[in-house]
């Protein structure tokens, strides 16, 4: 029995790997996706963590003390970037051109308490940036006109931020190392699923089964060459993400401090994609269906799931939505992992969501497939 | 020796048997050595019958026996060798790798096979094309490649399903030269076939099927035009249905 399980796994990845089409998609894609897609979300990223310097035209009408304590203090803040008008320029011409974000004019009568600091901002600013930049103007005006040196240091026993850096929030290769190659992971019905309906078109699947071998055999003859090159996958992506991006992006990549636990959560993801393929293959009727069916459903999996746009910054109903993915808890998992270094005891729920979706795949397959 | 005994068979797709039966009381035996022609217009059962007989279809009434043993008996199914109509091999996979697949199916320890890979190329003439995968192969080296991997496991009953059709005379012969060569080894061949001339050039024995029962079985000596035996047997009219 095992010569031919053995022999079967081996007639199975000849076939897998001679697809012209197979190792671009299974391989390809995903590294492809994680290099370019995190070169090109660096910058978004760098705002994130860093804070986006904001560019202000700062003008003083009336340079007197006050006015020019605040100027100073304005144009030596770590988040402005003071810039200068063109001669001739208007507001609305600054911001057409993205010469400025915003522009602080200081007016004559300040000094005296007689008229406001006045602020006006570039109309698409983000709407985070032009709250975080109004919130600042206010507290160094309230310095300047309260004759306090430092605010921040005044109330430092009254507030204290104990975030830890980068741990609510992936960093590119954090979210789309795993996200991607859970994604292609799940690309593997593809060649699955056409695989098995190719074979029973031609008949050489039934023709197996005039041989004494068992059913059984022939089943896991077929499932357990792509769970492997499922496991593969995640390791070559993985090896993308430790060794081969660090060179193209300021990001680090770091495996966390459970890095062990990425065995489970790679066995049991690899078990649910594969689950997957199994259930296409056995719903669809033509190996072209199940190809558009098995592409279309792993593309919305991963628009739900979160492996396109990271779950923090989906509203909520869309988070929710995101839970309905299979590729959401195998995502979460990995980035317990990657950013919470959680202890297994905290992935194993996710887990258990996605053995439950790979028995509900195989148990559906199972009642549909037919063999002959 | 019975090498293939066919008792009562009953066969309905539909498990209702509201669609009407594949194959109805349907009675056949085959000896040892003999090669025996199957034939009947489209939609007879003849294919039916050939996937009872090697388990690719189950629950039937009566019984199939081969060379006394149940046909769910793996030890059966060993002794068959079957060529679908259809080409069955892998596409992707060269000849050698085919046999090799189905080898191990059967069962054949590692040198057997080689033995046995090498005899049936030799005897089908793919020798020299064993490395190339079979997707670069015409049609009629599909043929004999298809016919070559029945052959694989020195079955000692061999069934064919339409073994020439759409193949050259050149194929057509190198078949039927290893097919007379095998009966005379003593192995039992059912040649299902539509070409008459075939099955009356081939056959000693001849059961003739319609509408999944038998209508005829005998000496294929006692019938001097089989073509013209056919038609009076099944009527002329056009059978559409597959």
């Amino acid at each position: 029995m095992l010569r031919k399980l053995q022999e079967l796994i081996r007639k199975e990845m000849l076939v897998l790997l001679r697809e012209k089409q197979t190792l671009p998609l299974l391989f390809f894609m995903p590294a492809a996706l994680i290099f370019f897609l995190s070169l090109a979300l660096q910058g978004v990223y760098l705002d994130k963590f860093a804070g986006r310097q904001i560019m202000l035209v700062i003008e003083n009408e009336t340079p007197g003390p006050k006015s020019t304590l605040l100027e100073k203090k304005i144009a030596s803040h770590r988040l402005v970037q003071r810039v200068g008008r063109p001669p001739g320029y208007s507001n609305d011409q600054l911001f057409e051109s993205g010469k400025a974000h915003g522009v602080i004019l200081i007016p004559r009568g300040f000094e005296e308490g007689q008229k406001p600091v006045q602020m006006e901002f570039d109309p698409v600013l983000d709407a985070g940036y032009k709250s975080a930049t109004r919130a600042l103007i206010t507290s160094l005006t309230a310095e300047v006109v309260m004759g306090i040196d430092d605010i921040e240091a005044m109330t430092s026993n009254f507030i204290v931020e104990k975030t830890k850096p980068n741990m609510t929030f992936p960093g590119p290769l954090q979210n789309a190392v795993p996200g991607w190659s859970i994604f292609a992971m799940f690309f593997i019905a593809i060649p699955m699923s056409i695989g098995f309906l190719r074979e029973k078109q031609d008949g050489t699947l039934q023709r197996l089964f005039t041989y004494p071998v068992s059913v059984h055999v022939v089943i896991l003859g077929k499932l357990i060459p792509y769970y492997l090159i499922n496991l593969i996958q995640f390791a070559l992506m993985l090896l993308v993400g430790v060794g081969v991006m660090p060179f193209f992006i300021k990001f680090p990549f770091t495996l966390g401090a459970h890095p062990w636990h990425l065995v489970p959560i790679t066995l049991v993801a690899a078990a649910a994609s594969t689950g997957f393929g199994v259930l296409v293959a056995a719903t669809a009727k033509a190996p072209e269906q199940s190809s558009a069916l098995a592409a279309t459903s792993a593309v919305l999996m991963a628009v739900f799931g979160g492996i396109m746009v990271p779950p923090v910054l989906m509203p909520v109903f869309m988070k929710k939505l995101a839970m309905l993915s299979p590729m959401y808890w195998a995502h979460q998992a990995y980035l317990d992992v990657f950013m919470r270094h959680a202890a297994l005891n905290s992935i194993v729920p996710k887990l258990a969501v996605l053995m439950l979706f790979a028995s509900v795949c195989f148990y559906i397959a199972g009642r549909k497939v037919k063999w002959m | 020796m019975k090498a293939l005994e066919i008792s009562q068979v009953t066969f309905a797709y539909d498990q209702n048997e509201t669609a009407g039966f594949a194959l109805r009381d349907f009675s056949m035996v085959v000896q040892a050595g003999e090669m025996h022609a199957l034939v009947g217009p489209n939609g007879a059962g003849k294919t039916t019958l050939m996937k009872l007989i090697t388990g690719q279809l189950r629950g039937c009434r009566g019984d199939i026996k081969i060379y006394g043993r149940r046909s769910d008996d793996p030890v059966a199914l060993s002794a068959i060798g079957y060529a679908p109509q259809p080409v069955s091999v892998f596409p992707s996979l060269s000849a050698w790798e085919n046999l090799r697949v189905f080898g191990v199916m059967a069962g054949l320890a590692d040198r057997v096979l080689k033995e046995r890979a090498m005899a049936v190329l030799e005897a089908t003439g793919l020798l020299p094309y064993a490395k190339k995968r079979t997707s670069t192969y015409s049609g009629g080296m599909l043929r004999r490649l298809n016919l070559a991997v029945a052959l694989l496991h020195s079955p000692r009953l061999l069934l064919l399903d339409e073994p020439t059709v759409g193949v050259d005379p050149q194929s057509r012969n190198n078949i039927y030269e290893t097919l007379n060569a095998l009966n005379a080894q003593g192995v039992a061949v059912v040649l299902c076939t539509h070409i008459m001339d075939e099955a009356q050039r081939m056959c000693s024995k001849l059961t003739l099927l319609d509408r999944g029962e038998m209508i005829f079985s005998g000496e294929m000596r006692e019938i001097p035009d089989l073509e013209k035996f056919f038609l009076e047997k099944t009527g002329r009219s056009l059978r559409d249905d597959s």
